[in-house]
Parts: structure tokens; sequence; C-alpha cells
């Protein structure tokens, strides 16, 4: 039986006294790759923030490999091995790249690990290799998330949340992204979720799918199902 | 010729006291995005526990300048811990804290009225001496504001560049939510830039004490010709702040070769306007994120 490593017991999230997250129980099992799908407004980021630290939940819990971490701060969960990528490329936009993968290490507190993760980033991903001393905002979109998701990795993450990575992108990047997040996934172990509403192009690297609509969990299971366009639009 | 000359270094020994000021108020700025007009008084309270510390117990002023940079970190320190981020926590509204910084001030300036007095204080044991190098003269003290300028702003470039810390204020500046996310304490990083902007107005207001005399309504050019260079030298961009100060110490001398004297106080609002005009982010700055 496969262990949770990040779960989320009945969370609700929101801003002010709007709550649009409304108890979502859900939880990402060792070494898996979870999907959450969802329409525009569906409450997807406003939970993965919740779930991360960003915003201070109104009900419910978090546990972090089985100890609960409800509320507590971005900086504390990056150092104990949660990594997040936002949506919309989070990176340090004039900063050069190399400089943006370096802070993705900031919290290592033994930085001399840090160009050999450097060197696994640059094999995963060369062209940040070769834009290494390049301005980051000048980067392509899809060189800008990769760079994102380099930086995530930097300090060597048990957990991986990704908002929407394919926002903005080309259908070619998107593939290559996806194929870096398998890659990601089974090179280092990583657990992921995911966050899409690119349907066709997220759910083959899922191992499990979960469907969030006005706030609350709608389908949870194996991805196979929303293949069928049909039983998706139901649950959308 | 010998005017233009004695102008153009007068605009350099100018420009590098302007700087010095946009650099420590625009690394507030920048990486808090808190207008922080109470600049202007902890400029004074540094000033005046200088000539205390000088003038009154007597102690040597390399002393009296550490005396100094302490009182301007505790308040710059102070300001953020108890008032601005108490607002932050809340979510206030950018104008917030920008009128709490204002309230500062007018309490910071009286409080320094009362307990002070309201006359120039000077110290007498100090002597400027003069140089001279041709047709152009300048003062001990013009020296030391270029050479201020030179060693701080230098460490600064190095502390930014090279130190993990640097690094983690120019990602505050560039992306604040970003910087959380990779788990920097964006409290520590503003709690620093508070310390480093504070400890720089020290020097600056030390040597304005030397050079002229400390009066209670001297925070109010510094923190002005301050916002002045950051709006000129682009929000966000420390080095667009030293080149901000530059330029308004420039014109504002370079500028004496046309217009009345009685102008000269206005040729800093004639530059800022003239940049909001035409570039209103600055020269160096990028559009503001967030």
């Amino acid at each position: 039986m496969s262990t949770a490593i990040l779960e989320a017991r009945d969370l609700c999230a929101g801003y002010g006294k709007k709550q649009i997250v409304n108890g979502v129980s859900l939880s990402l099992n060792t070494g898996e790759v979870l999907l959450i799908l969802g329409h525009n407004g569906a409450g997807k980021t406003t939970f993965v923030r919740a779930l991360f630290g960003l915003m201070t939940p109104m009900a419910g819990q978090v546990l972090y490999e089985g100890k609960e971490i409800t509320g507590r701060k971005p900086a504390a969960n990056v150092a104990d091995g949660i990594a997040f990528v936002p949506q919309g490329h989070g990176i340090f936009r004039s900063l050069s790249v190399h400089d943006n993968l370096e802070l993705g290490g900031f919290v290592e507190p033994d930085k001399s690990v840090l160009p050999q993760r450097l060197e696994q980033i640059n094999g995963l991903f060369p062209i940040l290799k070769e834009r290494a001393s390049q301005t980051a905002g000048t980067l392509s979109g899809g060189q800008q998330q990769m760079l994102a998701i380099g930086m995530a990795l930097m300090h060597e993450p048990r957990v991986l949340i990704l908002d929407e990575p394919s926002i903005g992108l080309a259908p070619n990047l998107v593939e290559r992204v996806m194929s870096s997040i398998t890659e990601i996934n089974q090179r280092f172990g990583t657990s992921i979720l995911i966050i899409e509403q690119n349907v066709p192009l997220s759910l083959p690297i899922a191992h499990r799918a979960a469907v969030i609509k006005t706030g609350e969990v709608v389908y949870e299971g194996a991805p196979e199902p929303l293949q069928d366009h049909v039983k998706l639009m139901q649950l959308f | 010729m010998d005017l233009a000359l004695q102008l153009l270094v007068n605009g350099v020994i100018t420009g590098s006291h302007y700087a010095l000021l946009g650099v420590g108020f625009g690394i507030i700025f920048a990486t808090t995005r808190i207008v922080h007009f109470a600049y202007g008084p902890i400029f004074t309270v540094a000033a005046y526990m200088a000539w205390y510390s000088a003038a009154m117990l007597g102690l040597p002023i390399p002393v009296a300048l550490l005396i100094a940079i302490l009182a301007a970190v505790l308040l710059g320190v102070g300001s953020y811990v108890l008032l601005y981020e108490p607002f932050e926590k809340r979510q206030a509204p950018h104008l917030v804290p920008l009128i709490a910084s204002l309230g500062l001030y007018i309490v910071l300036e009286n409080l320094v009225g009362i307990i002070f007095g309201s006359g120039v204080r000077v110290v007498r044991e100090f002597t400027n001496g003069i140089h001279f190098m041709g047709p152009v003269f300048f003062t001990t003290i013009h020296i030391w504001q270029v050479v201020v300028l030179v060693v701080l702003g230098g460490a600064l470039a190095v502390f930014l560049r090279w130190t993990s810390y640097g690094k983690a204020v120019l990602a505050m500046t560039d992306n604040p939510e970003m910087a959380r996310i990779i788990g920097i304490d964006t409290r520590k990083v503003a709690i620093l830039v508070f310390a480093i902007g504070s400890a720089i107005s020290a020097p600056s207001a030390v040597l304005i004490l030397l050079k002229d005399g400390a009066t209670t309504h001297m925070g109010f050019l510094a923190v002005f010709m301050a916002f002045v260079a950051v709006i000129v030298g682009g929000i966000g961009s420390i080095k667009g702040a030293v080149i901000g100060g530059f330029a308004l110490g420039m014109v504002e001398s370079l500028g004496m070769l046309r217009i009345p004297t009685e102008w000269q106080s206005s040729i800093a609002f004639m530059l800022l306007f003239l940049v909001v005009l035409l570039r209103p982010q600055g020269l160096f700055g990028a559009a503001m994120r967030r």
C-alpha cells in the first residue's frame, strides 16, 4: 500500500471572507504523479497555495510525511523538502539564469552540493547551461518554465507542486515540459502534484488524477476514465 | 571656463551625497515597496546623536559616527518592526504604510526639536580643511562625501553580488512572492535592508553636520533628494539610484551656469517632473510588477 507524503484533510481556503476551496481532501502518495484538473476558477490554485503555506487555510489540515504543517510558512516547507512552481513562470526576471538557479538552492545549508545539482539540472535542461549568463526575463516562455522547474529542483525536494506549467506554451513545448516532469519523477523519485487544464497532454504522465469543481473534489482515481471526453465534460 | 569646472566638481560632490542617500532610501523602497519618508528624520537623529557624542560628550568623531550609525539602524529597524510590519501582516493597501511613514516623520522631527532644541548644532572641535587644485577648490568634507559613496557603494555592490543574503535582497526586489516560494525569509530580508539603508544614511548625516551643522529640518532635504534620485534612476534599481543621485547633483550644480541661484532648489523638481513625464519608469527602472 502506498503512503501519503502530502495530504490535505477537509481543507478550506479563500480570500477575505470569500471561501473558494470547500473541504478538499486529497493525498499525494510517495513517488507518484498526481494530476489535478478543473476549469478556470475551480479553486485549484487556491488549494495548492494553501497547501504550500502561501495562504493560511480557513479550516482543515495539511500533513507532510504524517506530520501536521497547516499554515506553516513557505520557508519552513521549502527547507523540509517541498517545492512549488507557481503559475506563469516563477523566476526572477532581472537576474541571470545562473543566479536564478543558485537562488533555487537558497535554503540548502551545505552550499558545496549546489554545483553538482546545477550539473544535474543542466543535464535535464541543457538550454539552461547555454543561457547561464543571460537575463532570465529575456528567455522564451518554454525556457522560463524550464528554469522555474530547475530552480525548484535545486534543493532536491521530495515533493514538487506545479501550478499549470503548460500555460502560455506552444504545444511542442508543453510536450517537452511534460516529458521532463516524468523524467524528474523517475530519475529523482520526486513525488509530483501537478495542476493542469491541458487534459490531453497531462493525463498520460499521471499515475492518479483528481478533478476539482467549485472548490470540491468531484473525481479522484485512475486517470484513464478521464480520457473519455463525455465523462470529462460531465465532471467539468 | 573656471566657473564651469568648479560647478562640475561641485556637481560630483553633491551628486555623491545624493547618490548615497538615494542608495539607502532606494534599497529599502526597492526591496520592501515601502516609501519610507521617515528616512529623513532618521537622518536628522543620526546627525544629532553624532553632535551630542562629539560636541557634548567630547568623544572622537569616529566614535560619534558609530553611535550615529547605531541610532539610525535601531530607528530604521524599529520603524519596520513596530510600524510597517503590522500593516503588512494585515495586508493593508500600500497607501497606509506611506501615511504611517509621514506620521512617523512628524513625530521624530518634533521629538528631535523637543530633546535637542531648534537651533543649529555644530561641532566646533572640527575644522574643515580647504584644498586647491588649479582653478577649483574643495574641502576635506567634500573629499569624504565622494570617498564614502565609493567605499559604501562598493561594499554594497559586493554584498549584493557575492553573498547569499545579498542575492536574497535582489530576489526580493525582483519578485517578493517568488522570494517566499524559494524559501527566503522575507521578514529577515526586510529587517536587513532597513538596517543597511539606515546605516548608509548616518555617514552622510555626520558629514552634513560637520559641513553645515545640524538642524531639526535637515532630514527633509535628505529624504526629498533621495526620493528624487530613486524616481529619476528608476524604482527597483540600486544602480539607478546612484546614477539618479549623480544626475541630480550635476543638473543642480551645472544649472547655475544659466539659471539664477535663487532657482537652484527648484531644479530637482524640474528634473523630477521631466523624468516622470518622459520616462515614468526612470532611467534604469522596469515597469513594476505586483
